[in-house]
């Protein structure tokens, strides 16, 4: 028997952009007014599909989030039309007021950001409450009912990057992978989010960027309406090419290159002599090094390579690079840590998506480092790399998304506990490389395979 | 899922509906909440496929949708297209797929709430009386269910039990599920089965029942009863109705779906009817009812699951329902029965006498996971092996002996005519059983003429 499905739906209700989007021009004009209609649809498309199929809406606006609907929670009776199925005007009003009222108390500027982050938390925490309800009261829940649940989360997004919140999207990430939660992406306006691109491969959702916005209702129930158990069956479009870039954690803007630091994993823009999360300190010898290092690999006039894995030569996959492309560093001074790692091809580098780099063994970003690694490991480099790589298009990646077996590669070099520092090099991107928009051309649907 | 759903039967109704006519289908699809719920009833796959293609204005290639469909989906699709073809909703084409224009604007105004077809019902305003809050339904509901059930279960065995309304009465005849056996009605191997099911498939049965007859009578319009039925089914609990806009047939409708308990109206009203948990849930799956059941039972029967088992064969229930005794009474043999308790065990006598009344092993089994106490949920397997085991023993016991027809061919009057006489049906193959000493054999029916012709023929000799 088929179970019911939850869907957690995130609106983006940036002011700003809902503005612009409604005055632009050489996407066509959409503005809110246009789009809620075709929301409500899907949402009643979703309702209509079965009987037990519940609904949270949640709006992120600048500054704060909030909940504009939750099937769990009574609300607002409207009053019954015989034209229209009762829950959906249920929905369709709430919304309606719910939203109505949040914007009329939006204040006249601001700044703040758009509280996605919020809103995506707040969508996790309920779900979460969904798929675990014995935590939550010590009344007779039906067990059975609340494991068949099949969550999902589908973000209509409007506004770009906001690059400070990249550690805690990456940590929804995890959460969602964690909770078996399928983040959908809907790109309504603007340019690629790159973290949201990350958030829909990494959990197995669909990003989809629309640009025929007249037609969006097809879209939604072509891409975004079928439960993950008939995705298998009738494929819906995802991306096959993602920008993995990441941030990094000192000023918060998206890196082509990076520096990992191999305790803890926090990136960095520039090669720093202490981890600023984890407090490990790196050599001064290393840090000129590497220093000197990104000089060279970043000559201008170099073609520019794409950081898309998809466009990458497709080589054998290779965890290290041969030596002396694109990297410096030499191999003095390395401790054991490196020899054994065989063979002096020294450093070995970590390619493939930037940004993937996720915990390898569950930690989370920001997380200080646990007692298992003492800090001073030295830093990891970390790039995608021009000369490159590896990951052929459609090769596994492991669950963080790195390439199998990268993990030794990055942060965790054997013999922990040896006070030698040690430097690993970087692989850097040539200078200009991979804009954001140089990403990604969504597949428009009908999806093939 | 994606391995089982080649093997997921298409809901019964669905069936129903794949034997009506083209005419009478397209008549129901022009009202949304027909299409809304059979939407609901379809299987996940065909739904998709379904919306896939409703906000299309122009035909799609066929080729361009097959592409949408994975290696593992082919079966699904393969069955989805010849489900939707039968109810005449995407019509079998080789080049290009498109909806069926009723359907499509069919659920297209449902989704949008557009359209001019009130088909969700017409609420009353302003009766004058309260309406029953959703708890009271509920109760109303079970109330008159169990009236049913325990009427069937209590049938033939003298005990007293009220009888539910003439209307139910008639249909549980009609369906097979009782006889009438000289102005008594005593249950069918069929009803026993029926007790057995879980309270969703035993609606569903009821209602296709009630269908069935209800499409054997010429002056009904099949359209207005599925309408009708459709719209009760898109209703929300607690909420009134006003029966003014319905048409004749619905009206006699409605009286009767209040004998099955899927419709409350108060007695002295005419105008206004609410729909019951049992309506509302009809295109749901499973849960509502049982929820609605064990929400029923929390305040005096504890939770859902009520039935310990040993590996003893004793069992432990923890009811006082006396509709949950008496369905336990068809294959327990009950040894005490305290206020909120009865224990008895599972003999082979009282599982035999299940077994003669058509229920299966199977049956019992899954009647008893159903209703496992929490306590035992925790096991696995729920059931001990043991148990399970020896009840399909006893199944197994009824199948030993093997009836065939045939003839007893004795009295010959000499050995020499005997022995001739069973060489030759034994060259026929036909002999069960022979014993020389007392000059008999048993041979098949088929060889009947043939061994009768041949004694004639010898002895004319």
């Amino acid at each position: 028997m088929e179970s019911a499905s939850h869907l957690s739906i995130i609106i983006d209700f940036s002011p700003q952009q809902w503005h612009s989007s409604s005055s632009n021009s050489d996407q066509g004009p959409f503005s809110l007014a246009s789009f809620l209609p075709q929301l409500f649809i899907f949402l009643n498309a979703h309702l209509a599909s079965q009987h037990e199929n519940t609904l949270t809406i949640v709006g992120a606006f600048p500054g704060k989030s909030s909940v504009l609907f939750s099937s769990n929670e009574a609300s607002t009776e409207a009053d019954a039309d015989p034209k229209l199925y009762q829950p959906f005007r249920t929905v369709n009003a709430a919304v309606v007021q719910r939203l109505s009222e949040e914007l009329e108390s939006l204040p006249e500027s601001t700044d703040a950001p758009i509280a996605l982050v919020g809103a995506l938390t707040k969508s996790l925490c309920y779900i979460n409450r969904l798929v675990n309800p014995q935590t939550v009261s010590s009344t007779t829940q039906n067990t059975t009912l609340s494991s068949a649940i099949s969550p999902r989360i589908l973000i209509f997004s409007v506004s770009p990057d906001l690059s400070a919140s990249y550690i805690p999207i990456m940590n929804s990430i995890f959460c969602a992978q964690k909770l078996k939660v399928s983040l959908d992406v809907c790109k309504l306006y603007g340019p690629d989010t790159v973290f949201l691109q990350q958030a829909a491969h990494l959990t197995g959702g669909s990003y989809l960027s629309i640009h025929n916005r007249d037609t969006l209702i097809h879209y939604l129930m072509i891409c975004f309406l079928s439960p993950p158990a008939v995705r298998q069956l009738m494929a819906v479009p995802t991306e096959d090419k993602v920008d993995f870039r990441a941030a990094c954690f000192c000023h918060k803007t998206i890196v082509d290159i990076g520096f990992i630091c191999s305790v803890c994993l926090s990136i960095f823009c520039k090669p720093t002599p202490v981890c600023s999360t984890c407090r490990a300190k790196f050599p001064m010898k290393s840090l000129t090094r590497l220093k000197e290092a990104l000089k060279p690999v970043l000559p201008p006039g170099i073609p520019e390579p794409s950081p898309i894995i998809d466009s990458l030569p497709d080589t054998a996959p290779a965890l290290t690079l041969p030596g002396g492309v694109g990297m410096s560093g030499g191999g003095k001074g390395k401790g054991k840590a490196s020899q054994a790692r065989g063979g002096g091809q020294y450093p070995p580098l970590h390619l493939g998506p930037m940004g993937m780099e996720g915990p390898p063994n569950g930690m989370h970003h920001g997380m200080p480092p646990g007692g298992i690694m003492p800090p001073g490991m030295g830093m990891g480099g970390m790039g995608g790399g021009r000369p490159g790589p590896p990951l052929k298009k459609g090769q596994k990646r492991s669950m963080n998304g790195m390439p199998q077996g990268m993990m030794s590669g990055v942060g965790m070099p054997p013999g922990g506990g040896h006070p030698q520092m040690d430097w690993r090099s970087m692989m850097a991107y040539p200078p200009g490389t991979a804009p954001a928009s140089t990403g990604t051309t969504p597949t428009p649907p009908p999806p093939s395979r | 899922m994606a391995g089982g759903s080649r093997e997921i039967k298409n809901h019964a109704l669905i069936e129903f509906l794949q034997s009506q006519t083209q005419n009478v289908l397209h008549r129901l699809y022009t009202r949304p909440s027909a299409c809304l719920a059979i939407v609901r009833l379809m299987s996940p796959f065909e739904r998709q496929l379904v919306m896939n293609l409703l906000w299309l204005e122009q035909p799609l290639e066929t080729k361009q949708v097959t592409s949408w469909v994975t290696l593992e989906g082919r079966s699904a699709y393969e069955a989805a297209l010849k489900t939707l073809a039968l109810l005449h909703i995407l019509p079998n084409s080789k080049e290009n797929m498109s909806l069926h224009s009723s359907f499509k604007t069919g659920l297209r105004n449902g989704l949008t709430g557009s359209g001019d077809i009130e088909s969700f019902g017409v609420p009353a305003l302003d009766v004058g009386f309260e309406p029953l809050s959703p708890e009271e339904l509920d109760v109303y509901a079970l109330e008159r269910w169990d009236t049913t059930l325990h009427f069937m279960v209590t049938s033939g065995t003298g005990e007293a039990s009220a009888k539910p309304s003439d209307g139910v009465l008639y249909l549980l005849e009609h369906s097979g599920l009782m006889r009438n056996d000289q102005g008594r009605r005593i249950i069918n191997s069929e009803g026993f089965q029926f007790l057995l099911q879980s309270p969703h498939a035993q609606l569903w049965e009821f209602m296709l029942s009630y269908l069935r007859m209800m499409a054997e009578r010429e002056d009904m319009d099949m359209v207005d009863i599925l309408g009708f039925f459709f719209t009760l089914s898109m209703m929300q609990i607690g909420q009134q109705y006003s029966n003014e806009t319905l048409s004749p047939t619905q009206i006699i409708m409605v009286a009767d779906l209040r004998d099955f308990g899927l419709i409350y109206f108060p007695e002295h009203s005419t105008t206004v009817f609410q729909p019951t948990r049992f309506a509302t849930s009809l295109t749901s799956h499973m849960q509502s009812i049982s929820e609605a059941e064990s929400k029923h039972e929390d305040g005096r029967d504890g939770p859902h699951g009520f039935v310990v088992l040993e590996t003893n064969y004793h069992i432990y229930a923890y009811t006082n329902n006396p509709l949950q005794i008496a369905v336990l009474n068809l294959f327990v043999a009950f040894k005490t029965r305290f206020s909120n308790l009865i224990v008895g065990t599972l003999t082979r006598d009282s599982v035999k006498r299940a077994l003669i009344n058509g229920i299966t092993a199977e049956q019992i089994l899954s009647y008893l996971v159903a209703h496992a106490h929490p306590q035992m949920k925790k096991n696995n397997p729920i059931i001990p092996v043991t148990v399970q085991d020896q009840i399909r023993l006893w199944e197994l016991e009824r199948h030993r002996v093997k009836g065939q027809d045939g003839y007893l061919y004795k009295d010959f009057g000499s050995m020499n005519d005997y022995e001739v006489v069973v060489k030759y049906a034994r060259e026929l193959g036909v002999v069960l059983w022979e014993n020389g000493a007392k000059r008999m054999f048993f041979a098949d029916a088929a060889g009947r003429v043939l061994i009768r012709n041949y004694i004639e023929r010898r002895t004319a000799i």
